[in-house]
């Protein structure tokens, strides 16, 4: 069964035009002029129950408000959508039952009481029964080690804390399906492995079908079986992360650690022939650029058979770079037609 | 029922943080009736000059004043969302509200709920009580009972006005201004609104009712006038049941047309 | 430095103009406010020609133009204040190389600049056209009033300050804020002239600075304060203006220091 079911979705907002200078401030004031804005333009994507996704693109891509849309936050200006079998907006009382959220740069905790209370109230807001809340507490407790944060108000809470709690908050009833907006944002680097473990031990206990945006690509890299790039309003990947890699990565780089001083011109010329780039780091080390079309072997058997190696190490373009190379790469037309010839 | 429960348990967090800051509680009750007082100046000096306002006497206008500090009161304690629109919309705590499974305008209401202005309906009552031992007043245990009616009545017309008025920022996208300005218009409901011409009545009576929540139920208790307002008293609770049906059906509206904060 | 502060007039004067749902309300509550208090005062009235040295005429233009000059000098600072020590954005402003407070000062500023010339201007020719308002014939008076309006618009900002700067002692000044709201509006003589106070209540205003925000001003507007004594008026708002210097400067050094000791 699907568990999020997405299709042409759209949302326009209607941005007031701002006249320039005193004079066209004067005209808004008495007739003012709209524009509209597509935010989201009809996209389509399916999600199964149990998977993990990841919602990547950079800001004002159309991230937060697919999902606000997703969340019943948002009513969607046209297309289709059904979470969880419900239609989010229409029957959003009972809907946001079966769903968890959590927003990282903002807080659903009460500010001033104990974390416990916070909960207590969550307990009767979304009717769960005492039994169960206890239950699900007290594992959930453990598995984020909250111990003694419990009866601390937010407000004396580090912020790694409060997001523990947050994630806590939001799984008290057991939800289906957990909305994550920016979950890590802001937390170092140990924290930021506990909740990545924590997600995905809870995904494959319970099933649990995860969305989460994030810019923090290890997240990613860490959790999701399946990337959706957003791009202008648009998708412009949606797969698999390994396929991501090979698709837009464009080669490999090879560093090679020489036993004696070594010459670039050298080195060129034992690579003469093929579509390499080479680039020394200093007298003794080389990097060597070798784009997929190029056999790697070939590459290195030519280098090892006429250069004395102390060392070799073999580096795959990163995530992060790949990304990076298709946001600056006015990505969208190049990536469409990727897709279209893929 | 439901939401019986959930109020209950909003209160009780609300009674958790106040015991944090017990000094502003009675700083924001003192501060609450003193403003009910500084009110009541207004009356007690312009009486000074004249006997009577539009044919009521000091003790009629102060009796009325009393009971309107009761469902004002009353209002304050469970509307007194008046940040509404810099908290909610554009701070964008709305977003958290909707992804909650209960309806956001009483999420939202009990989230600012402010007991100590129930105070205010306690003074306005011993006001009123005053006036009427004064005034010598004839009293029958129904009046109780119809106080009671009257009382709700008048709160929902006030809880619908606001709640229709907060209602505007979801359609605005910049701060509206229209609930603080509003606070001067509540005032004229508490007088005598014969005094007024045909339009301002119009409005007081029908527009924006606030004569329901002053002068009109209060007569009911008084002595009859020439124009006897006191025969649309009754009316009170079914103006309340109307405003705030139409205060709801806005909100609920305009709910749809949240934008959310920021991107 | 100077411009820096004449760019925040600008840009609340600006940012007015954005607000039209704001704008648009305003205009309808002023006109309200102005009518309702109108017909109360006519009640009042009833058959007596004058009442505490007004007469009815005089009474109208009274409560045209004060109610006019309100909408130039009342503004939001306190609230504005408040919030932004409540949300703690007050340490951000605070390492910015200006003075927070002049800031708010010149904010306000473009407000009731705002407010003077697309509220106060139109607003006066629509009353003066639907109540029979006298407006002052002499220009002295209309220049003598200009300035006087400054120093209301001064004098109530700086107890907007004020109030607003209590929100670093407690935690929720609300309460606070709206007494302060109803004082002013009954204090300085917009829901009522001080001669109608009683006595004491008269002796007391006084040595108050509310009367110097709108019944000093406006009375010499409608004439009842002779053009001879115009100047004691603006004396009296001056050493007003001045002396709240003091209690702000006080307030805000002691909220300061606590900021840094207790980080907000």
């Amino acid at each position: 069964m699907l568990a999020i079911d997405v299709k042409d979705l759209r949302k326009d907002f209607r941005v007031q035009k701002n006249r320039e200078g005193l004079s066209g401030a004067l005209k808004d004031l008495f007739k003012r002029e709209y524009r509209e804005v597509r935010a989201v333009k009809d996209i389509s994507f399916q999600i199964p129950q149990g998977e993990i996704c990841g919602y990547i693109g950079e800001n004002g891509a159309g991230k937060s408000t697919t999902i606000k849309m997703l969340t019943g936050i948002l009513v969607p200006t046209a297309g289709s959508l059904k979470v969880n079998g419900y239609v989010p907006y229409k029957d959003r009382e009972k809907f946001v039952n079966g769903i968890g959220v959590v927003f990282g740069q903002r807080s659903q905790l009460w500010w001033d009481i104990g974390v416990i209370e916070s909960f207590q109230l969550l307990r009767k807001v979304y009717r769960v029964s005492e039994q169960d809340f206890k239950k699900r507490l007290d594992n959930l407790v453990e598995r984020l080690q909250l111990g003694d944060l419990l009866n601390r108000p937010v407000r004396k809470l580090s912020l790694g804390q409060r997001m523990r709690c947050e994630l806590v908050a939001s799984l008290l009833h057991n939800p289906s399906i957990l909305f994550l907006d920016e979950p890590t944002i802001g937390l170092d680097i140990v924290v930021k492995t506990e909740i990545r473990d924590f997600l995905m031990q809870m995904n494959k206990e319970e099933g649990t079908t995860i969305l989460l945006t994030t810019h923090d690509l290890q997240d990613i890299e860490a959790l999701c079986s399946r990337v959706i790039m957003l791009d202008d309003g648009q998708i412009i990947y949606d797969g698999g992360l390994d396929e991501l890699k090979t698709r837009w990565s464009k080669g490999r780089e090879i560093q090679f650690q020489f036993a004696a001083q070594m010459k670039l011109a050298r080195l060129q010329e034992l690579t003469q022939g093929l579509a390499v780039d080479w680039s020394m780091e200093n007298e003794v080390t080389a990097k060597l650029f070798v784009p997929h079309e190029v056999s790697v072997s070939e590459a290195m058997a030519r280098v090892v058979s006429g250069a004395d190696i102390r060392d070799i190490k073999i580096f795959e373009t990163n995530t992060d770079e790949i990304v990076r190379g298709i946001y600056q790469s006015g990505s969208a037309d190049i990536a469409k037609k990727e897709v279209a010839s893929s | 029922m439901r939401y019986a429960v959930l109020f209950w348990e909003y209160i009780k967090n609300y009674a958790k943080t106040r015991l944090t800051y017990r000094a502003d509680f009675w700083i924001e009750v003192a501060s609450d009736l003193l403003f009910q007082f500084v009110n009541l100046i207004f009356i007690l000096v312009v009486f000074q000059h004249t006997p009577s306002l539009g044919g009521w006497s000091e003790l009629e206008v102060v009796f009325v004043y009393g009971f309107f500090m009761i469902p004002y009161g009353l209002f304050s304690t469970f509307f007194g969302i008046w940040n509404f629109s810099e908290r909610y919309i554009v701070k964008g705590e709305m977003d958290r509200v909707l992804t909650r499974p209960a309806h956001s305008l009483f999420q939202v209401l009990f989230e600012n709920i402010d007991p100590p202005s129930m105070v205010g309906s306690i003074v306005g009552a011993g006001i009123m009580a005053y006036c009427w031992t004064q005034m010598g007043l004839p009293f029958h245990l129904t009046d109780l009972l119809l106080m009671l009616v009257l009382v709700v009545g008048a709160t929902l017309i006030y809880g619908g006005l606001y709640t229709a008025l907060n209602a505007v920022s979801f359609y605005s996208d910049a701060p509206t201004g229209i609930v603080p300005l509003m606070y001067n218009i509540q005032n004229y409901g508490r007088y005598p609104v014969n005094i007024y011409n045909k339009l301002i009545r119009f409005v007081l009576t029908w527009l924006l009712p606030f004569a329901f929540v002053g002068v009109i139920p209060a007569s009911y208790f008084l002595e009859k006038k020439s124009d006897d307002l006191s025969q649309l008293a009754l009316l009170t609770p079914v103006m309340g049941l109307i405003v705030f049906g139409l205060g709801l059906a806005f909100w609920n509206h305009g709910v749809k047309k949240y934008r959310g904060a920021g991107s | 430095m100077m411009s820096a502060y004449l760019d925040f007039i600008r840009i609340r004067f600006l940012m007015m103009l954005a607000y039209r749902v704001n704008y648009y309300s305003g205009i309808i509550i002023y006109a309200i406010n102005i009518g309702a208090y109108y017909f109360l005062w006519q009640a009042i009235y009833g058959e007596q020609e004058s009442l505490a040295g007004f007469t009815v005429p005089q009474m109208t233009t009274y409560i045209a133009v004060s109610w006019m000059a309100r909408a130039f000098y009342f503004n939001n600072l306190d609230r504005e204040i408040a919030n932004e020590i409540r949300d703690g954005s007050v340490a951000v402003q605070l390492i910015r190389p200006y003075n927070y407070l002049f800031v708010k000062m010149m904010q306000g500023f473009g407000e009731g600049l705002f407010r003077l010339l697309l509220f106060m201007v139109p607003g006066l020719l629509i009353v003066c056209l639907i109540f029979p308002v006298q407006l002052p014939a002499d220009p002295v008076v209309w220049l003598l009033y200009l300035v006087m309006l400054l120093f209301s618009f001064l004098i109530n900002s700086q107890i907007n300050i004020l109030t607003g700067l209590f929100a670093f002692f407690v935690e929720n000044n609300e309460g606070m804020m709206r007494m302060k709201r109803v004082m002013v509006d009954l204090f300085s003589g917009v829901v009522v002239p001080i001669a109608f106070f009683p006595g004491w209540l008269k002796s007391t205003m006084e040595w108050l600075p509310f009367q110097a925000i709108t019944y000093l001003p406006s009375s010499v507007f409608t004439g009842r304060t002779p053009l001879g004594e115009a100047g004691g008026v603006l004396g009296l708002q001056v050493f007003w203006f001045l002396l709240l210097l003091l209690p702000i400067w006080l307030t805000w050094r002691a909220a300061r220091k606590r900021l840094f000791v207790q980080g907000g």
